[in-house]
């Protein structure tokens, strides 16, 4: 099966070892801002080469003047021994420069195979080749061992397929240099174990690749070097096998692991919500108790009914049998509108999608929730309004220059602050987060956890959706563990250790996990 | 995302209120250019007849401006006009009297706004679709209620009412005074005026916010069919009939007076005074053209002209910033 897909991607001929490309004082300054200083670093043809820092540290402005996407202020680039200009990204992929960015920036209604061929059509007297495209492409997918048909529409695949997709389609096009940006933050581990197959297997054919993660185990199960970036400052390069997670840790955010993870313990008080034998789509049979001042965290694969459970508890979808009970009293949650009005607050996973209103003010999509409260009758209490905006602001400490700011001009981290901080004024009682921190650096994750401690000791309780087996892991007072569409087991704090919790979501299947060799 | 590019970028610190204030610049400029260019522009009677010119459209772009910033648009605005004018009339003309028949005529505006938003949010039709319907049947449905006639209004009073002026500006620029100050309120320091905002920007995250999404769009086609409802009043009294195919093409001038005023056709952008400025800027090339003796097919070129120009100067700075 490699075979075919050998002659459709056909390796680059370079010697491994051989420096591909070298930043020399590479620097890029936007009015106001030094975002990357004169960086020199030099890529070997064949290593996969992990650069990481928090939010803001300067990959992405690194990225976009590898990719040609922004023109760089001063510094050279030296691509196979000559300069090059890279001032589009026409440019950065003629020489064979390719990025997969974390969000996937495809067509979602084009099916799989006009994407992979998106640009370079195969056609016959004009007209499009569509079935050779669909054999090709599936061939390709097939070569890269995803299980995935190429003749559907690419919108009806998860996300984390469409990534993987997104991955195989920089494959066909003789790229050299490919760029990974957070590719797994939105992957189930399966998912992510197929994408390291596929770059370990392209950095065998030569392909060097910068691999952008917030990850650290990724970054030492696949890196052969690591780049550390701070402030925009490139702070240091390491071999991977001669550093270890805490350094690079301190490199990135001066400040030590055990500070991320902040948890307090509360003394669980009155029950907020049950649910008994709850069903409907996606999951049933779900009994689950969200006391105050606790987190209960749901644990499982993407698809495993998660999240169909929580919009059901949020009203969003109709229950099909059980029973909810708020403050032990049975409730009908019909709508969102009956949800909040409950006193439940939800964060959905999709920030860009769901939960901000980017192109309006930072102050306004924090007081979103509760412009009933700061106005009288109809009309809106200025004052109050800016008060709100600027205390939470404060509060919440978000990295803005003005309440007026738009929302689309901060860090993924800070507006994902602003999507959980918008509620802690709303004053609900029962908070769901749905992969809180997705894309989100070191830095601003302590942070939101300290969000989620100040919530609880408010007396709120927390249901905590995570794919990120640490992070429900170091948090959660109660442990739930889904599995397609059933609740499996319950663990208390600690109670149980990784391989077993996994085990349990994965059980059909023993397959090795990646990440555990 | 351009995180650290954007970082420190300065806010456009009440951005609607300068980009205000460059149109009226600009409106003021042309006012200049036509009292230096021709004798008749300056002159009382000139701007009193180019105030009712521009008031009209005004209006209908202060309603069309809120559809247009919850990401919808409202194509029908023209034909409620038209049929409006055919509703006051027959009223009118079967004694019932003005105030009720202004009242009446006003609730079909609003009917047909609600009718919009049961499409909308209940039959889940595009905007552009539902509109663009009602806007053929709407002149149908007035042609077979005229039979294709024109209805003369036989009651002077209300004619009068706006050829007349009150202390020396003429009634129906007051009528956008009337419409204009209550608009500004709702939509820049009600609540529901932020809703209209955070719909037209991002609909999913203003429900799970627990905003009433289907409300605010009944509201806001509600608004736009009010207001085309009482321009249809305000028109009828201006000509003295009801026909059902006057004020064809108003929509797309309303639209463009909102789009020169500063409405993003993307949403969650827009004003109040913007799209009025931009509906008297219309007004005023218009008029000017008229007196320079610039034929009548070259100011609707001058007018196409005019949006693209301004619209790509205003994007131009927002990028720019």
């Amino acid at each position: 099966m490699t075979s075919t897909a050998q002659e459709l991607h056909p390796a680059p001929t370079l010697q491994p070892g051989r420096t591909i490309l070298e930043l020399n004082g590479l620097e890029k300054r936007y009015p106001g801002t030094h975002a990357l200083k004169p960086v020199h670093l030099a890529f070997k043809a064949g290593e996969i080469h992990a650069i990481v820092g928090e939010n803001g540290a300067g990959k992405s402005t690194l990225i976009k003047l590898l990719t040609g996407v922004m023109p760089r202020t001063s510094g050279e680039v030296i691509w196979e021994g000559k300069p090059a200009a890279l001032a589009t990204p026409h440019e950065a992929m003629a020489l064979g420069i390719n990025a997969v960015h974390q969000e996937v920036v495809l067509c979602r209604h084009l099916t799989v195979a006009a994407n992979m061929f998106l640009g370079e059509e195969e056609s016959r007297f004009g007209l499009l080749q569509q079935r050779t495209m669909v054999k090709d492409a599936q061939k390709i997918i097939n070569g890269l061992g995803f299980d995935l048909p190429a003749h559907v529409v690419l919108g009806d695949l998860t996300i984390g397929q469409q990534q993987l997709i997104a991955a195989a389609r920089a494959t066909v096009r003789g790229t050299k240099f490919l760029i990974f940006d957070e590719p797994t933050a939105y992957l189930t581990r399966k998912e992510a174990d197929q994408l390291f197959k596929l770059i370990r297997r392209l950095k065998g054919e030569g392909v060097t690749i910068i691999y952008i993660s917030h990850r650290m185990e990724e970054v030492f199960e696949l890196a052969d070097r690591v780049s550390v970036l701070r402030d925009g400052t490139l702070v240091g390069t390491r071999n991977i096998a001669e550093t270890n997670e805490p350094e690079l840790v301190k490199l990135m955010i001066n400040r030590s692991i055990e500070q991320i993870y902040h948890k307090e313990h509360f003394t669980p008080g009155a029950t907020i919500v049950e649910t008994r034998n709850l069903s409907g789509k996606g999951f049933e049979n779900v009994s689950v108790t969200v006391r105050a001042g606790e987190i209960v965290g749901l644990y499982g694969l993407i698809g495993a009914g998660r999240s169909e459970f929580v919009t059901t508890l949020y009203g969003r979808h109709r229950k099909s049998a059980g029973q909810i009970l708020w403050e032990g009293k049975e409730v009908q949650v019909n709508s969102e509108h009956d949800a909040i009005r409950l006193g439940m607050a939800l964060a959905p996973e999709s920030r860009r999608d769901q939960g901000l209103c980017l192109n309006l003010p930072v102050g306004m999509n924090l007081n979103l929730p509760i412009y009933k409260r700061i106005s009288s009758n109809m009309l809106i209490s200025g004052a109050k309004e800016k008060a709100e905006a600027d205390r939470q602001i404060a509060d919440l400490r978000i990295k803005t220059p003005t309440r007026n700011a738009l929302a689309s001009s901060l860090s993924g981290g800070n507006q994902q602050k602003i999507v959980i901080g918008k509620w802690l004024a709303h004053g609900a009682k029962l908070f769901i987060f749905d992969e809180p921190t997705v894309g989100v650096d070191v830095g601003t994750k302590a942070e939101i956890y300290r969000l989620f401690s100040a919530l609880l000791s408010k007396g709120a309780g927390i249901i905590l959706i995570s794919s990120y087996l640490p992070e429900v892991y170091e948090l959660a007072d109660t442990l739930h563990v889904f599995r397609r569409g059933k609740l499996v087991a319950t663990h208390g704090f600690r109670t149980a250790d990784h391989e077993e919790i996994l085990t349990q979501a994965l059980a059909e299947k023993q397959e090795k996990q990646g990440g555990q060799t | 995302m351009s995180t650290e590019a954007i970082a420190a970028e300065r806010p456009k610190r009440n951005y609607n209120a300068l980009f205000g204030l460059t149109l009226l610049a600009l409106l003021v400029l042309l006012w200049v250019i036509l009292s230096l260019a021709t004798t008749s522009f300056a002159s009382a009677n000139n701007i009193s007849n180019l105030l009712r010119q521009g008031s009209m459209i005004a209006i209908l772009a202060v309603g069309q401006t809120f559809v247009i910033i919850t990401g919808g648009i409202d194509l029908s605005v023209g034909a409620v006009v038209g049929f409006s004018t055919v509703i006051a009339a027959m009223l009118i003309n079967a004694g019932v009297p003005v105030f009720a028949a202004i009242l009446i005529t006003l609730l079909v505006g609003v009917a047909i706004g609600l009718f919009h938003g049961f499409g909308i949010v209940k039959m889940g039709l595009p905007p552009f679709i539902i509109t663009l319907a009602t806007l053929t049947s709407l002149r149908g449905i007035g042609l077979l209620m005229t039979n294709g006639n024109s209805i003369s209004i036989n009651n002077d009073a209300f004619q009068e009412f706006s050829r007349n002026s009150f202390v020396g500006i003429p009634n129906l620029f007051w009528m956008v005074i009337l419409v204009g100050i209550p608009a500004y309120i709702f939509l820049h320091h009600s609540r529901w005026g932020r809703y209209l905002f955070s719909v037209g920007s991002n609909a999913e995250a203003s429900r799970l916010s627990g905003v009433n999404v289907p409300r605010t769009i009944y509201m806001a086609y509600t608004l736009s069919g009010l207001c085309a409802a009482f321009v249809g009043v305000l028109l009828a009294s201006r000509i003295g009939i009801g026909n059902p195919t006057q004020a064809e093409g108003w929509e797309l001038q309303a639209i463009a007076s909102s789009v020169i005023g500063g409405t993003s056709l993307f949403g969650a952008v827009g004003s109040v005074h913007g799209p009025l400025l931009g509906a008297f800027i219309l007004a005023t090339i218009n008029n000017g053209a008229n007196l320079l003796n610039v034929n009548a097919f070259w100011q609707r070129i001058i007018t196409g002209l005019l949006i693209i120009v301004i619209v790509y100067f205003d994007g131009l700075r927002r990028r720019g910033k």
